[in-house]
């Protein structure tokens, strides 16, 4: 007979207050197998810790079952409490009768018989549990960063001071990201470029780093401490060691783009560095409007070129490289405006987005700095800017708040008057959110000092009238109709993830949330994991943030990323799949749906009735798995068994439940 | 169908004299009009056993389960039905294409003994003969003819691949396809409300006395263990009753979906007549619905929509606001 010792926690009133504890332990103290049952205040708590090693030991218990918050709250915690009593790990359960019982129910009694029957659960799994032994590997000491804003920068530059080796990858031809585009930060009006572009260059030329612009992730596989990552490196179609970013095969190039950088305010060649301080400097060609390739012409740049440079036949490099840590950081989008036809973003260009905002007004920037009308290069008067424009709009937006536009709506107020200080400004709004350091004392200096003027409300339409643009709100303070003659009109577009966020958290096996950010594995206590281990968040791809809170939070992913690294081996999770090979069939659909590639066919050979016989079994690789149990539900005959979580613990559950 | 069955003997005779194969799989004629049972010849001499008639509707692939392991290669005759249960054994990689010598046999219908003797036609009878699309109900002192398909199994009736998908050899003309729509009766149990649908089942359900011949027929069924005979643990419970009835063949249902070939022999082979076709051709529906048209037995190499996943795919349970 199995000692499987009880122990319930009240967490303060957490649970006591809609959990009638003494009749669990009563009915507890009946279940079977149960030898001893008893409760405390706090469970986690030390005395509740030296109650559970000390009970261990004097009643030889040999199954533990805690009837407490969720497991991923204090299961590890329960876990290290049996292991000092020398029991195994393993031998732990625990019944969640927090979040699974006393908070979402009110009526005592009823809550009372939910706790009981989750725990006679808990004891008919532990009666079955077995003692699991982890595995240890080695860690491959190297990081990956995917994204090369200031991000990704910060916690490569981090994660390489520490020591180790890292490759920033980065998709477009230059690190620098969104903040390499923005002209002044809030709340210090300190140029963007002039803060960044030292790391940017510190980032190159760090002998830990491993610069891999034009570059994109293309598959994961592996696992913590030994992720292996296919890096495509696009043809550059120039020779990087050979060029010297003289410019001249740009200042040449016949063919003229769109800038990306400029976010279509200007043009580019086809050959093209993104901006003047990009790292590395070295031009890329843009194969899809250069005339070389589409039309076999042109070639004028690597007839230029002094350093013979310019390489039409480079293709792709695949990179395949280990790693044992992953930062991601890819950044933001800012939401389409397709569905946002008041705005009448697209039919006249004096109406812009706030980005557009930030290249105009950017010295490096279209029209250098001036801060011209796209439209016919004249001053702009009258400026009204429209905050949420897609963000706090449930029915056609985002839902929720995009944290940054407050601020640099402000700063874009303040900017404008230091550029004209004839115009003024026109800001609509909801509310104005400045929780930040300073951020109060800012918003005050754009309405006091450079009169912008906040009229708190939603504008119906904006539309063509002669050179001017007609701006019709509503100020719902004076409760009156407001018409605005504007000369420019700046929407302040909700950030949303990477257009294709969502494809790469499905390749990194991260979860996201509703709108594709990336989510975090605990909101409060685990800010920069993800739900994967050794897989990191940082920056916006996560959710809205600013500045330094990016900055924080990349060193806080490197920090987190650096103490894996510092591990010589890991410990696996022993609660991976096992298989009966007696009962497998050898049809290996388990195979076909693990999502981590951790199973493989393997010849089996058997005698039967005197004769050799060969049959294919199916065989999980145990550092790969990760104990997600698709084989196990994919397994017709029962033949995977997830340890920990076993076919006849689960039907031993479902009994305890049900019969 | 008597040239085909001396084809048949023919062919086998050569395949065992020349020593392709050590063992032919096929039918014989057994004692009654309606017997057609498998047989298993190793002796030339002995294919003369071999019949070809309007009731060899065992499908013989699932012999090569036990027989492959231990015969150099094995020929064996197969219906349309037959090569995709031949096929899914493949998939599941539970037969080796290399061992099986098959000889494909067209089969437009096979006559069910059961309509027969409901048509009252069985006293007496000797043997049915087909001329085309017309039978002849053979007695001692007189004939009767009637056309074939009120006769046939309903499942051939149904039939999409009445000619073999896999075969070595071929003997006879592919016959024409010209099946009735499969989902009939499934979709007039959809038309039905939950609780309708629900008693339908129960009603079903209560009848099955777990002989486990749908199981032990069907050529999607091969584990070499069942889990429902596993003691350890014990998934079904034995006492035969509705719940674990219900449990029984749900559970099976869903071990068949994406695999099913349809052909059907679970519902010929049930003792009590449960419409275990409405059930497979339920799941077979809503795959075709959900993931696109897939029949299960045609193509081994094809990857089967429920072992795959593909970011595209429907997620009507995510998306549903509840009920």
């Amino acid at each position: 007979m199995r000692r499987i010792g009880v122990f319930i926690c009240w967490c303060g009133t957490n649970i006591a207050a809609t959990v009638d504890i003494e009749t669990v332990i009563k009915e507890a103290r009946e279940m079977p197998g149960v030898v001893y049952a008893g409760d405390n205040k706090y469970m986690c708590s030390e005395t509740g810790q030296t109650q559970i090693k000390g009970t261990i030991v004097q009643q030889k218990l040999d199954r533990v079952v805690i009837a407490s918050c969720s497991p991923r709250m204090h299961e590890l915690t329960f876990r290290k409490t049996a292991a000092a009593a020398g029991l195994n790990p393993y031998l732990v359960e625990i019944a969640n009768v927090r979040e699974h019982c006393s908070w979402v129910h009110k009526d005592k009694d009823a809550a009372t018989v939910k706790a009981v029957a989750l725990i006679r659960t808990a004891v008919a799994k532990a009666a079955l549990d077995t003692g699991l032994e982890p595995q240890e590997f080695v860690v491959t000491r190297r990081a990956l960063v995917i994204g090369g804003g200031i991000a990704g920068i910060q916690a490569a530059l981090d994660i390489a001071e520490a020591g180790y080796a890292v490759d920033l990858v980065e998709r477009t031809p230059s690190i620098g990201g969104r903040m390499a585009q923005l002209d002044k930060t809030f709340p210090t009006l300190d140029c963007s470029a002039c803060i960044l572009t030292p790391k940017m260059v510190d980032a190159a030329a760090h002998p830990n780093i491993n610069l891999l612009t034009y570059s994109e992730v293309e598959e994961v596989e592996g696992y913590v401490g030994n992720f292996e990552v296919t890096i495509r490196q696009k043809a550059r179609s120039v020779d990087a060691a050979k060029c010297t970013g003289c410019g001249l095969c740009f200042e040449k190039c016949p063919s003229k783009v769109k800038s990306e950088f400029d976010e279509g305010l200007a043009l580019r060649k086809a050959i093209y560095v993104p901006f003047p301080q990009a790292v590395p400097n070295i031009p890329v060609i843009d194969r899809d409007h250069c005339r070389w390739f589409s039309k076999k012409k042109c070639g004028v740049c690597k007839k230029v070129c002094p350093a013979s440079a310019v390489d039409f036949e480079q293709s792709d490099v695949l990179i395949k490289q280990k790693y044992g840590a992953i930062v991601v950081a890819t950044g933001f989008d800012l939401i389409g405006f397709e569905i946002f036809g008041e705005f009448g973003y697209g039919k006249h260009p004096d109406i812009i987005t706030s980005m557009e905002f930030e290249r105009l007004v950017n010295a490096s920037g279209p029209g250098g700095g001036k801060l011209l009308k796209p439209s016919n290069q004249q001053p702009p008067k009258n400026v009204v800017f429209v905050h949420c424009v897609g963000s706090r709009d449930k029915s056609r937006g985002k839902p929720y708040c995009s944290k940054i536009c407050c601020m640099y709506t402000a700063k874009h107020a303040v900017l404008l008057k230091e550029k004209h200080p004839e115009a003024q400004a026109y800001v609509f709004y909801i509310d104005v959110r400045t929780a930040g350091k300073d951020f109060e004392e800012f918003h005050r200096r754009a309405v006091e000092e450079y009169a912008a003027v906040y009229l708190r409300g939603l504008v119906g339409k904006v539309f063509p009238s002669g050179d001017k643009l007609l701006v019709n709100g509503v100020d719902t303070l004076s409760n009156q109709a407001v018409e605005i003659e504007a000369d420019l009109v700046v929407l302040a577009a909700a950030l949303t993830p990477r257009h294709d966020a969502e494809g790469l958290a499905r390749m990194l096996g991260i979860g996201s949330d509703a709108h594709n950010f990336f989510v975090e594995a605990h909101p409060k206590l685990r800010p920069v994991e993800s739900h994967t281990a050794g897989l990191f968040l940082a920056g916006t791809c996560q959710g809205p943030r600013d500045i330094p809170e990016t900055v924080a939070q990349a060193g806080a992913a490197a920090a987190k990323a650096i103490a894996l690294l510092n591990k010589e081996t890991l410990l696996s999770d022993p609660c991976v799949s096992a298989v009966d090979e007696s009962l497998c069939t050898g049809c290996l659909a388990c195979l076909k749906v693990c999502p981590y590639k951790a199973i493989s066919d393997k010849p089996l050979t058997e005698k039967v009735h005197g004769r050799q016989r060969r049959r294919l079994v199916a065989e999980v690789n145990k550092a790969l798995c990760q104990g997600c149990g698709a084989c196990s539900a994919a397994c017709r005959p029962g033949a995977m068994n997830l340890l920990g979580f076993s076919n006849e613990q689960l039907l031993a559950e479902v009994d305890a439940i049900c019969l | 169908m008597k040239e085909i069955m001396q084809k048949m003997r023919a062919e086998a005779a050569r395949v065992l004299s020349s020593g392709e194969v050590d063992l032919v799989l096929g039918w014989e004629k057994g004692d009654l009009w309606w017997q057609s049972y498998p047989v298993f010849i190793e002796n030339e001499k002995k294919a003369e056993l071999l019949t070809w008639d309007l009731f060899c509707v065992p499908n013989l692939a699932k012999y090569l389960l036990e027989e492959i392991w231990h015969k150099k290669r094995v020929a064996l005759f197969f219906k349309g039905c037959d090569a995709l249960g031949f096929n899914q054994l493949m998939q599941d990689k539970r037969v080796d294409r290399e061992k099986a010598f098959i000889f494909a046999v067209p089969c437009s219908g096979l006559v069910d003994p059961q309509k027969v003797e409901r048509a009252g036609l069985h006293q007496g009878l000797l043997r049915v003969e087909r001329l085309g699309d017309e039978l002849t109900f053979v007695y001692k002192d007189r004939e009767k003819k009637t056309a074939a398909p009120w006769f046939y199994y309903d499942k051939c009736l149904t039939c999409r691949y009445p000619n073999p998908v896999v075969f070595d050899f071929m003997l006879g003309e592919p016959v024409p396809v010209n099946p009735r729509e499969r989902f009939t009766a499934v979709k007039e149990l959809e038309g039905q409300n939950v609780d309708a649908r629900f008693q339908y089942w129960q009603r079903q359900f209560s009848r099955c006395i777990r002989c486990f011949a749908c199981r032990n027929v069907c050529p999607a069924c091969s584990c070499r263990e069942c889990i429902f005979d596993l003691t350890s643990p014990r998934w079904l419970g034995k006492a035969t009753e509705l719940s674990e009835n219900q449990f029984y063949h749900i559970t099976r249902a869903f071990h068949m979906a994406g695999r099913c070939v349809d052909c059907g022999e679970c519902a010929r082979v049930c003792p009590v007549q449960i419409p275990l076709t409405s059930l497979n051709r339920k799941l077979i529906k809503d795959i075709d619905e959900l993931y696109g048209p897939y029949d299960a037995g045609v193509d081994p190499q094809k990857v089967p929509p429920l072992v795959t996943f593909n970011p595209g795919d429907p997620a009507a349970f995510l998306e549903s606001k509840g009920v």
